[in-house]
């Protein structure tokens, strides 16, 4: 018998990640903060909006082209770097992944089933957003689609692996959400979320630019105005991924 | 046939020596209980043989696997209930047992466990609602729902009342009824002393005696202790010059006699030529209490949940 028949199979993974959704369902609380906080900023800027075009965004008005991306950053970026690593680091203080170590099942298995939980949850507030913003402000969609499209999964690596990585280091749960929090508010104040990273300091400025909030914020937008988007951005994302993955990887204790 | 054998098993934590030459080995279908006190270095053994830590010196053998090297076959064939191992708080019963069965090649029906166990109308319940009996009920369903040959309980009854407690010890019996051979760690002696058939005394991370319960008390001595209440002062002193006490000692309002021999009719006929009056006056076999103090030298700590 190989050890590939030891290990649970399909059906296992499929129910652990049933599970894990229905756990992230049931914590309401948590719910509100990545679903409703970005869709408020964005209903509240809607309202404020008078269309006009503007030559800077590609002749979009700064709705479209600025506003509906970092709703979507936001969603991204706060399910990602927040509430996840709150889920993992509960998980490991309360024993949970001690629990799955003496079962066939390996508890990176918990971290599969996450991460695709918490893809699925930003699909869905990301969903949510655009059909707000198609149906009340008459949003445009991107011009570029498939840039995107790619430039979520992209900027959703990047924040996953940034939220593992505060999921290895927070001690306790309450210190994960504090982390992810204090992470979260740094990236989207350099990235430009409480107005244009043009107020900040040149070195910030560059700094947030190329940080995942940043990144992902200017790529999508480049999306939706139809522009090429930059190189040094999309690298980054993927040096974020790749660098906060295997630190992660590396601090990550199961118990 | 051993299925667990244990040789030289050694564990350190940075200049802590956990566990220090420990050697055992449990038999097929029997409850083997180890206890000792907080600290002893049970818990650590038990993590060794479950393959959750690797041993710094030694050999481990769990049905002729490797815990480490051969785990994935391990974990098919060995349940465990951790003494900190948790489930997330909103996690229904009847979901953490299904999604637990979905682990294993080969299980229990999850319906059936949940009826032995007595948690089929809790098969709703969230685990944060679950009190503390159930939620151990349960700790044990998950350890027995892949079907083990063998079961690791580790601190099973701790923070349960005495009525959950015995319980679950009815279960605990039915469980190796069926051929389940049980790995059993405890801190309570009235515990072991009910369902070991062998028993391993951890103490500073020796291995300090092993037999079975029987003989463990045995070792005590074959004494007894006699406790009663007097209506009158007690010349202790007379009462220890007796050839057959080896102590006297007050408990609150109760004097207690320890010692062998005829104990009872020696103290009984002391305290008439003393002129004391007594109420309450028992006679109490040794246990597993005594056998501990006289191997160990020290008295059982008590549970802090007590």
């Amino acid at each position: 018998m190989s050890d590939r028949a030891l290990r649970p199979g399909a059906r296992a993974w499929a129910l652990l990640t049933l599970t894990e959704a229905k756990l992230v369902a049931r914590d309401t609380a948590g719910l509100v903060i990545p679903l409703g906080l970005p869709m408020l900023i964005m209903v509240m800027n809607g309202l404020g909006s008078d269309g006009t075009r503007l030559p800077d965004f590609a002749g979009l008005p700064v709705l479209d082209a600025y506003v509906v991306p970092m709703t979507i950053a936001m969603v991204v970026a706060l399910i990602g770097v927040v509430n996840m690593p709150s889920f993992l680091a509960a998980y490991r203080t309360t024993g949970v992944l001690r629990r799955l170590a003496v079962t066939p099942a390996h508890p990176a298995m918990v971290l599969f089933a996450q991460v695709m939980v918490s893809l699925g949850q930003s699909i869905l507030g990301v969903g949510l957003a655009l059909g707000v913003a198609r149906l009340a402000f008459d949003v445009s969609l991107p011009r570029e689609p498939l840039v995107a499209v790619a430039v979520f999964l992209l900027m959703a690596a990047a924040m996953y692996a940034l939220g593992m990585l505060v999921a290895a280091i927070a001690p306790t749960t309450n210190a994960s959400v504090a982390i992810g929090l204090v992470v979260f508010f740094a990236i989207f104040a350099l990235g430009g979320g409480f107005g244009g990273r043009g107020n900040l300091p040149d070195f910030l400025a560059t700094a947030g630019a190329y940080l995942p909030f940043g990144a992902g914020l200017d790529l999508l937008s480049a999306s939706w105005m139809g522009v090429a988007p930059s190189a040094g951005q999309l690298a980054a994302l993927a040096v974020t991924t790749v660098l906060a993955g295997t630190t992660a990887a590396n601090l990550f204790r199961w118990t | 046939m051993p299925v667990i054998e244990v040789d030289g098993l050694r564990k350190r934590y940075g200049d802590t020596v956990a566990v220090d030459d420990i050697g055992f080995s449990v038999e097929q279908g029997e409850i083997f209980g180890i206890i000792g006190p907080n600290g002893a270095g049970k818990t650590t053994t038990v993590e060794c043989i479950a393959g959750l830590r690797k041993p710094d010196g030694g050999r481990v053998r769990v049905l002729d696997l490797d815990p480490l090297r051969d785990r994935a076959r391990l974990r098919q064939v060995l349940g465990v209930q951790l003494q900190h191992g948790m489930l997330p708080d909103k996690l229904r019963v009847g979901e953490a047992l299904a999604l637990y069965r979905s682990f294993y090649r080969d299980g229990a029906d999850p319906e059936r466990l949940l009826a032995e166990l007595g948690l089929t109308a809790k098969r709703k319940t969230a685990f944060d609602n679950l009190s503390g009996g159930q939620a151990q009920r349960l700790s044990i369903a998950l350890a027995l729902i892949g079907k083990p040959r063998i079961a690791i309980l580790d601190e099973l009854t701790t923070g349960l009342d005495p009525h959950a407690r015995r319980d679950t010890w009815e279960l605990v019996e039915r469980v190796r009824d069926v051929g389940v051979t049980v790995l059993l760690v405890t801190h309570f002696m009235e515990e072991a002393q009910r369902l070991c058939d062998r028993i391993a005394i951890i103490d500073g991370g020796r291995l300090a005696a092993l037999d079975t319960p029987r003989g463990l008390i045995a070792r005590a001595g074959r004494g007894g202790r006699v406790r009663f209440r007097a209506a009158e002062p007690v010349d202790r002193f007379a009462l220890k010059e007796l050839p057959e006490v080896d102590g006297v000692s007050r408990q609150g309002a109760e004097t207690v006699v320890t010692g062998t021999g005829n104990l009872l009719h020696a103290v009984s006929s002391e305290l008439v030529r003393q002129r004391v009056t007594t109420t309450e006056i028992q006679f109490e076999q040794a246990t597993l209490d005594d056998a501990f103090l006289a191997i160990t030298g020290r008295a059982m700590e008590g549970d802090p949940d007590e």
